[in-house]
């Protein structure tokens, strides 16, 4: 494996936001949340849950409802304006302004979108092609519309507001009943209860949760209440039922989901009736935010994370499908590591942080902590200019340029180290407005910039002014961004990825198309050019990895032994996506990887590991004598003594930085969670 | 309000100078040693002062009144001033009915043309173009709907974290994780950083004062 100084950087406090919103289109198979900083994610379930898009998230954008109509993305937020979002060119596409006050709710049926506003109204607005147009207002209520659910046949409305639930009409605009909540036992009286979240099932039967802890099922015909389940001491927050209506999960402010099922109570009994049935306890916090997928409860709340837990009596028990999935960090680098300089460039949404690493010349044994000499120093904190947030940042190899972009405006800076200095290059060309990826050259002469419709952009840096040189542009059809870069260490290549998992190779000099790599089925991860072989490496959502090679334009040897010979089911059954590709320049058989959980180097000399071998065995090799270890190595040297990784990188003076971010220490400063009573503490 | 303060201030000044006249008389009969009055002299004497007194009010009465006529018209004329000549305003009412006629005769595409450049005017939003390159929008709804959605945000808060919410803190839990899990660590976070704050400002300043103290009589 090789022995190195390691860079242990724990001063990254990169805080992710709480997930406020959910929506899941069954047919595309891809789950949109929304998080409270405004910020938008897609992630493809069919696809190893992998994060393929990032919107990022604006000032007072506080978006509170998300629905899919077809392959539109609308959100409705608590500034008025709904959104409809460009899902390929990753920003809003407009907003409408829905002049009720802060929007709750939004829900889409056919052709109509109901919004929930705060004024009391419902508004219907029409889904044009390229547009929504305000069409009526049902009836007029006191106090705000907190939630709101379509009857499936599109006749009706059940609304959600602050103690009763109200059916309207759709077509006549008319409240057709009152549905009347109680307060919780022993609530104030003047603190009324609030109907979070409400479901309107085909057969009429209507199902909400409320601010008293209850889960109440109604009828919707004669409007009466049928049942009441007292879930939780506490909110229950969101609801969410399955497809076929057999199902219902219901979260709370405890960080527990509940699941409900429409069976029969006992066996021999045929009129069937919602039963409580599990219980997950899968947050620390609220769980804000549900969805039901045909297999899995998903679910997120203000502990930011993501997860996904499959129903065992809907997936093969024991299998890769049936574990539980949480997705804590960004599938994406928020790192950029200049290997020449030694700095470190952290992306927050409204800032970036400039770091020196610290040193050390100590020279100690492995596993030894090194004292440090000189400690890190941040030596920039550059706020962004605007209300709209960071989406990608990039710091030149040398650490002379830094550059960063958000939806609207691109900026370059220039950085002078040994008297630290930063100033704006002003002079970038004009129609280079904003980017979703940058990279710099390894020389910092080229900035490449992933521009609209998978086009990339190449500009030429030098000291007075920066010049644009050319747009490459894939041939294919595919209108997708580009949300990996990777250019060559000599210069001659970028390689580019988009999220229709299609990889263009350019040539430098001659600023063409090289080649295109064959196609995978996956979305590619992290992918990175072998500076001594100018072999590609990408690595996919799925943990497939495969190198190709650019001068004779086909897959190695490696790879195709790799792909004949099948990766191990250990590595395999990892649940976090590999972020960050590196080489090492002293070796080129070695590839550098790493996911949240573990880096790992990969010794292309070294003959692959099969499935009955041990994967993880860096333990039992150091226990074995010298002669024997060789015959019990593989290629996959991994390494889990660092644990929530952001970013892994190889240093020119070959020393690692690993840049780690616990999980602990993110939840120690999540807001308040709810007090509860543990026997004998 | 303004027109009733205006008359507190003249009735005050009224009694005022009531007051004064009446001081006055005093004053002159305490100089002098008392003189023989007949009760004609001083009945003549208290109906002319009342008189007086009397006379002085309507005055000041009439004296307002004056001025607030001239108030008026001076409002009239700002008005006047401020309307457009009344030959202006036919000839823009002509000019208008004519337009109409015109819009009448054309024919309907021209009109719908039309309604759509309207509309399009409309879409600009709370912007208005005024001649030239400036244009005026509304300030005070923007500040409404962000007010709005500060109170839909306090709605919020207060219902999840609000009073009555029972909650604790992270702290705590991670402390209540660490009690009940099955190993058991350090604690996450050992120090509270907000505690005593004042006092430890307090002692920070004290420390300094003292080295400063210490430092005097050494040099």
């Amino acid at each position: 494996m090789g022995e190195f100084k390691v860079h242990r950087v724990r001063f990254f406090d990169y805080m992710p936001t709480a997930i406020r919103a959910m929506a899941f289109n069954s047919r595309t198979e891809r789950l949109a949340v929304a998080r409270t900083d405004g910020a938008l994610e897609i992630f493809n379930f069919a696809d190893n849950y992998f994060q393929e898009k990032v919107i990022p998230g604006q000032d007072g954008r506080a978006v509170e409802a998300l629905c899919w109509v077809g392959r539109r993305l609308f959100s409705g937020g608590l500034n008025g304006e709904i959104t409809e979002y460009d899902l390929e060119n990753l920003r809003p596409r407009y907003t409408v302004e829905a002049y009720g006050g802060p929007i709750w709710t939004i829900s889409g049926k056919g052709t109509l979108l109901a919004v929930g506003c705060e004024d009391g109204t419902v508004k219907m607005f029409e889904i044009l092609e390229q547009r929504i147009q305000f069409q009526r207002n049902l009836d007029r209520q006191k106090g705000r519309i907190i939630s709101l659910s379509w009857h499936p046949s599109g006749s009706l409305i059940a609304a959600g507001m602050m103690d009763m639930i109200r059916i309207f009409d759709a077509e006549t605009g008319r409240a057709t009943h009152r549905l009347l909540v109680e307060r919780g036992v022993g609530a104030p009286k003047s603190k009324g209860v609030v109907v979070w979240s409400v479901v309107f099932l085909s057969d009429h039967t209507i199902i909400s949760s409320d601010s008293a802890g209850k889960v109440q099922i109604w009828d919707g015909l004669t409007g009466t209440l049928v049942r009441t389940h007292l879930v939780t001491k506490w909110d229950v927050l969101a609801l969410s039922v399955s497809q076929d209506e057999s199902s219902l999960i219901a979260g709370t402010s405890e960080g527990t989901v509940v699941q409900f099922q429409f069976i029969s109570s006992t066996v021999d009994r045929q009129e069937k009736d919602w039963v409580r049935t599990r219980t997950f306890k899968n947050h620390s916090h609220d769980v804000r935010a549900l969805v039901h997928t045909d297999t899995a409860v998903v679910s997120g709340g203000m502990d930011t994370q993501l997860v996904v837990r499959p129903l065992l009596d809907k997936v093969e028990k024991n299998t890769h499908e049936s574990a539980m999935r949480k997705v804590a960090f960004p599938h994406r680098s928020l790192v950029c590591c200049a290997k020449k300089a030694g700095l470190l460039l952290f992306q927050f949404p409204d800032h970036l942080e400039l770091w020196r690493l610290g040193d050390s010349d100590g020279h100690g044994k492995p596993d030894d902590i090194l004292p440090v000499k000189r400690k890190p120093e941040k030596l920039i904190q550059l706020k962004r200019k605007g209300e709209d947030h960071i989406c990608c940042s990039a710091l030149s190899p040398c650490g002379g340029w830094l550059a960063y972009s958000t939806v609207t405006s691109l900026r370059l800076y220039r950085l002078q180290n040994n008297n630290i200095s930063i100033t704006k290059v002003s002079k970038l060309p004009k129609d280079r407005r904003s980017a979703h990826q940058l990279c710099f050259s390894t020389d910092s002469s080229k900035l490449f910039a992933s521009s609209s419709n998978g086009s990339v952009v190449v500009v030429a840096l030098s000291q007075p002014e920066c010049r644009y040189l050319h747009t490459l542009k894939p041939k294919s059809g595919s209108r997708q961004t580009v949300h990996l870069l990777a250019a060559s260490e000599d210069g001659k290549w970028l390689a580019t990825a988009n999220t229709d998992c299609e990889i263009h190779v350019y040539s430098l000099g001659k600023l063409t198309l090289h080649c295109t790599v064959p196609v995978y089925s996956s979305c590619p991860t992290a992918m990175a050019i072998n500076p001594t072989t100018s072999n590609l490496v990408v690595v996919h959502a799925d943990q497939q990895i495969f190198e190709y090679s650019l001068v004779q334009k086909e897959y190695t040897a490696w790879s195709r032994r790799l792909q004949k010979q099948g990766l191990h089911y250990l590595w395999l059954e990892r649940d976090t996506p590999i972020t960050h590709v590196a080489f090492n320049p002293k070796n080129p058989a070695h590839i550098i990887l790493h996911d949240m959980f573990m880096f790992c180097i990969i010794d292309q000399s070294l003959p692959l590991p099969e499935a009955k071998n041990v994967l993880y065995n860096q333990m039992t090799l150091r226990s074995l004598p010298e002669p024997e270890r060789i015959r019990h190595s593989h290629a996959f040297k991994i390494c889990k003594n660092f644990q929530h990784l952001m970013c892994v990188s190889l240093l020119e003076d070959h020393s690692l930085v690993v840049v780690e971010r616990p999980l602990l220490d993110i939840m120690s400063q999540l807001p308040a969670p709810v007090r509860q009573k543990k026997f004998a503490t | 309000m303004a027109k009733k303060q205006r008359g507190r201030t003249a009735s005050s000044s009224k009694t005022e100078t009531q007051t004064d006249s009446f001081s006055l008389m005093l004053e002159s009969s305490d100089d002098e040693a008392p003189e023989e009055m007949t009760f004609e002299d001083s009945k003549t004497a208290a109906i002319r002062s009342m008189k007086q007194a009397l006379e002085t009010a309507r005055r000041e009465k009439e004296l307002l009144k004056e001025k607030r006529r001239k108030r008026q018209e001076l409002f009239q004329e700002q008005k006047k001033r401020k309307l457009l000549p009344a030959d202006v305003l036919e000839e823009i009412d002509s000019a208008l009915s004519k337009k109409q006629q015109q819009t009448e005769g054309e024919a309907a595409e021209e009109e719908e043309e039309g309604r759509k450049k309207r509309r399009r005017r409309d879409k600009r939003g709370h912007g208005r173009e005024v001649s030239g390159n400036c244009t005026v929008t509304t300030v005070k709804e923007r500040a409404s709907a962000s007010s709005q959605q500060q109170a839909a945000e306090d709605f919020l808060r207060s219902r999840l974290y609000g009073p009555g919410s029972c909650r604790t803190t992270s702290n705590e839990m991670l402390s209540l994780q660490n009690k009940t899990g099955r190993n058991k660590s350090a604690a996450v976070k050992f120090v509270k950083e907000d505690w005593a704050c004042e006092e430890k400002a307090k002692a920070e300043k004290l420390r300094k004062r003292w080295i400063h103290e210490q430092q005097i009589p050494s040099c």
